[in-house]
């Protein structure tokens, strides 16, 4: 589980420094797709990891 | 334990961060960065066949995929593809930036308004959210009809050995490349090159 955990992490890293890289570059539709497309999935999955830690 | 449905679909809408490719200087560590998509595409191979040989468990796997090709793998496929035929100069860049975000997007959004809202309903938001992506990136409306048209077609047929994350991929991209080498559609914006240089 800490793997999964480890690769998720990585995957919100690679997505903040993609969305960064495109709004340095002055490519900001291609950032708030980014961000937006991601934001509703991430979100509940940092829930679900949320309340696994809980549990 | 994590909800393996939001993992998948997560693990779907990352992908669209393939198109930091073009960011990438021209050349990395002394090699053209084209050869990065053919290692990157090894790399996926790789861990595919190790986990169809050696039975190793991925989390977010559905069950069919336990003995055929899983679905991240034709998406990896699908994307170097773009990006290789990218490469050559056949494919405009703003289409297949287009159409890389457009799949990791459309696929998981069908799959949700479907389960919540029925079958019809999971179509048109699959046509909104594609058609959204492909005008906002490309700017034609043109092309982001007869993209989103093509990508929600594409999603339908559910074959074994033509997954639906390459098809949504290859077929609006290759409808919409004949559109424009054959001169039947309006010019791109900036003829297709919106990242002029990388980092």
């Amino acid at each position: 589980m800490s793997y999964t955990k480890f690769y998720i992490l990585t995957l919100y890293l690679v997505l903040i420094i993609c969305s960064a890289l495109f709004i340095m570059k002055e490519h900001y539709n291609i950032a708030i797709l980014l961000i937006l497309g991601n934001m509703l999935p991430g979100y509940a999955l940092a829930n679900s990891l949320l309340r696994e830690n809980e549990n | 334990m994590i909800d393996e449905q939001i993992y998948r679909r997560f693990n779907h809408t990352i992908a669209a961060c393939f198109v930091v490719y073009f960011l990438f200087p021209s050349e990395i560590l002394g090699l053209q960065r084209s050869y990065f998509i053919i290692l990157f595409w090894l790399l996926v191979v790789a861990i595919e066949i190790a986990r169809l040989t050696k039975g190793i468990k991925i989390l977010g796997m559905r069950d069919y995929e336990k003995d055929r090709i899983a679905s991240f793998v034709w998406f990896a496929s699908g994307s170097c593809l773009l990006l290789g035929f990218y490469e050559i100069g056949f494919f405009p860049q703003s289409l297949v930036i287009a159409t890389i975000i457009m799949a990791a997007y459309t696929d998981p959004v069908i799959g949700e308004a479907t389960k919540k809202w029925g079958d019809k309903n999971g179509i048109i938001c699959g046509l909104v959210c594609s058609f959204a992506i492909y005008h906002i990136i490309v700017g034609v409306l043109f092309y982001s009809i007869i993209g989103s048209i093509a990508a929600v077609i594409a999603e339908r047929p559910k074959i074994k050995w033509f997954d639906d994350d390459l098809a949504m991929q290859i077929i609006p991209m290759v409808i919409l490349f004949a559109l424009h080498w054959y001169d039947l559609g309006p010019t791109l914006v900036e003829d297709g090159m919106i990242i002029m240089e990388g980092i």
